[in-house]
């Protein structure tokens, strides 16, 4: 019985090595697939840091450039299998979160610049018209040359500042800020040249009867004033910029030609892409110094339903820049001021009342004015005043007018009492006009007309004449 | 209103003056009385000038109604009359001369006429 004890153990161990032999392969294979598992998911970490640090430091802020509209492009991501991955679909809601934050933050912060800018533009606006009335009255008012010269400098410095102030409040969103009357296209280039610092160098050629309407003045001015100020200042100082008023088939064009250094093409298509209008523009991002003009006349073009090109060479190498006007924006001065006249009740006309005799042919600047038929004015009876002394009074309301004493008197100064207009010209110089037109004008008609005219109000001339005195006195 | 008032403070003074605010020569007054010469052509003038020549064209004015008629300063357009003068499109005139003193009986009248139009 105990030889078979050692071939039991033999076969014991034998079958203990051989389960342990087998258990090591196994382990072994365990081991192998372990291993493996574990270099294949390293490298996934490994990408995933890859991907997160892609993104962190290339893919954000070239998406940040983007959308400063800097030029940028913005990368994908490193590794296309992680495009399936919850962790890549992660990392695109990151990249579009970011995207939607950095949007919204801009507009804010775009919206309240503008708004700030509005306001501050809109202030400076109407104190630069405050200061505009005012130059014009102080114009009016000094007859010193030397006073003159100074207010000019003023007026035209004044004028830039408010077109400054203007275009940037134009930018913001605004409207242009004036309202006009229809004016003559010659008033309108001759408005826009006002407006900018080289206006000496500005060259007007052509003639046209249209006139733009009434709400399209003030932008095409600005737009002009812009395309001129553009012209001036990129070219030669002792050079001219030439402006043709074209009447086209189906509107009229204001060409205005530099002879300057012109632009490439790269900025032909900028500027084609600003001056059409399509993109909006940013008043934070125009450029460091920023370049309002062509935004300017682009954003108003697109408003105001006109045209403005720069793509063309002027024949004299610089920049040729078109305004070009539709017909619904044009009409003639003369259909406008028309209307206050058919809308006045006939009666209020004296029948005496001198048919307008056809006029010399004009040139255009403006058709003419409308002639008011003088209206007779009864007198008031005077009113009793506290202070009076009521029998003289009595004594000269009674007495007819002294015409004889007026006849004298120097017939053109004539300005009735009360009746003065703005300019400080008698409101009868007009009628003086009207008169003149329906009868051969010789001067000496002219002075009986003005005699007649002030036996109507006969203390005119004098009351003038003791008040120049006492202010010599 | 005239076209040129309504399109008030559009062209400002100095583009109309060319920046010039001394006229050439200054023998105007305000009553000085200025006779368009209806022989020289136009071509070449400004805007206002042809305008200041359409008006003076029916017969004699004096600067300040011309002043008033072209919504222009009086300075301003006496700047424009001398360049006129100077090319031979206006001749001017000196007023008629101011009468005698008056005496202080018409100042009165003079005074309560006044108070008795206002």
């Amino acid at each position: 019985m105990t030889e078979h004890i050692p071939e039991a153990v033999f076969w014991c161990l034998s079958a203990g090595l051989l389960a342990v032999l087998v258990l090591l392969a196994r382990q072994r294979n365990v081991t192998g697939n372990l291993r493996r598992q574990v270099l294949s998911l390293e490298g996934a970490v490994r990408a995933r840091d890859a991907e997160a640090h892609h993104l962190n430091a290339v893919r954000l802020p070239a998406l940040a450039d983007v959308l400063r509209h800097k030029p940028a492009t913005v990368p994908g991501p490193l590794d296309g299998r992680l495009a399936d991955t919850g962790f890549g679909h992660s990392l695109e809601g990151v990249v579009q979160q970011f995207s939607e934050a950095m949007r919204t933050a801009q507009a804010r912060a775009d919206q309240s610049a503008q708004g700030a800018l509005k306001g501050a533009m809109r202030a400076l606006q109407s104190l630069a018209n405050e200061q505009q009335v005012t130059i014009s009255e102080m114009q009016e008012r000094h007859d010193d040359p030397e006073v003159l010269r100074d207010l000019l400098q003023i007026d035209h410095t004044n004028s830039q500042f408010g077109r400054r102030a203007q275009a940037i409040a134009v930018l913001c969103g605004s409207w242009p800020g004036r309202q006009r009357a229809a004016s003559s296209l010659s008033d309108v280039v001759r408005g826009a040249t006002s407006r900018i610092r080289d206006y000496r160098r500005v060259v007007v050629h052509g003639h046209t009867d249209a006139a733009v309407v009434s709400q399209a003045v003030e932008p095409v001015v600005l737009a002009v004033a812009e395309l001129l100020d553009n012209a001036a200042r990129h070219s030669e100082p002792n050079t001219t910029v030439e402006v043709q008023v074209q009447p086209t088939h189906n509107g009229t064009a204001i060409v205005i030609d530099d002879a300057g250094v012109g632009m490439n093409d790269e900025e032909i298509r900028q500027a084609t892409a600003v001056l059409s209008g399509a993109r909006a523009v940013d008043v934070t991002r125009l450029g460091d110094p920023p370049q309002f003009g062509l935004p300017v006349a682009g954003v108003l073009a697109a408003r105001y339903g006109f045209r403005v090109s720069v793509d063309t060479q002027s024949p004299y190498g610089g920049v040729r820049a078109v305004v070009f006007l539709p017909t619904n924006l044009l009409t003639r001065i003369g259909d406008d001021a028309a209307v206050p006249e058919r809308t006045r009740p006939a009666a209020a006309m004296p029948p005496a009342a001198p048919a307008p005799a056809p006029g010399p042919p004009r040139d255009g600047t403006g058709p003419p004015p409308p002639r008011r038929p003088p209206r007779p004015r009864p007198r008031r009876p005077p009113r009793p005043r506290p202070g009076a002394r009521p029998g003289r009074r009595h004594r000269t309301a009674g007495r007819p007018p002294r015409t004889t004493l007026h006849h004298r008197r120097r017939p053109a100064q004539a300005p009735p009492p009360g009746r003065r207009t703005r300019g400080g010209v008698p409101r009868t110089t007009r009628t003086t006009r009207t008169g003149r037109r329906s009868g051969p004008p010789t001067c000496r008609e002219h002075r009986l007309r003005h005699g007649r005219l002030a036996a109507r109000y006969p203390l005119g001339p004098l009351r003038d004449r003791v008040g120049r005195r006492r202010n010599q006195a | 209103m005239s076209p040129r008032k309504r399109g008030k403070g559009l062209v400002r003074p100095y583009v109309v003056t060319e920046g010039r605010a001394h006229p050439t020569r200054n023998t105007f007054d305000l009553v000085t009385l200025v006779i368009a010469s209806t022989d020289l052509p136009l071509t070449g003038l400004n805007p206002e000038k042809r305008r200041l020549m359409e008006l003076c064209r029916g017969g004699a004015l004096s600067v300040a109604e011309i002043a008033g008629h072209l919504a222009l300063p009086v300075s301003v357009t006496k700047v424009l009359l001398a360049d006129l003068v100077d090319s031979g499109h206006v001749t001017t005139r000196a007023p008629i001369p101011p009468a005698q003193r008056h005496d202080a009986r018409i100042l009165e009248e003079l005074l309560d006429g006044l108070r008795s139009l206002s």
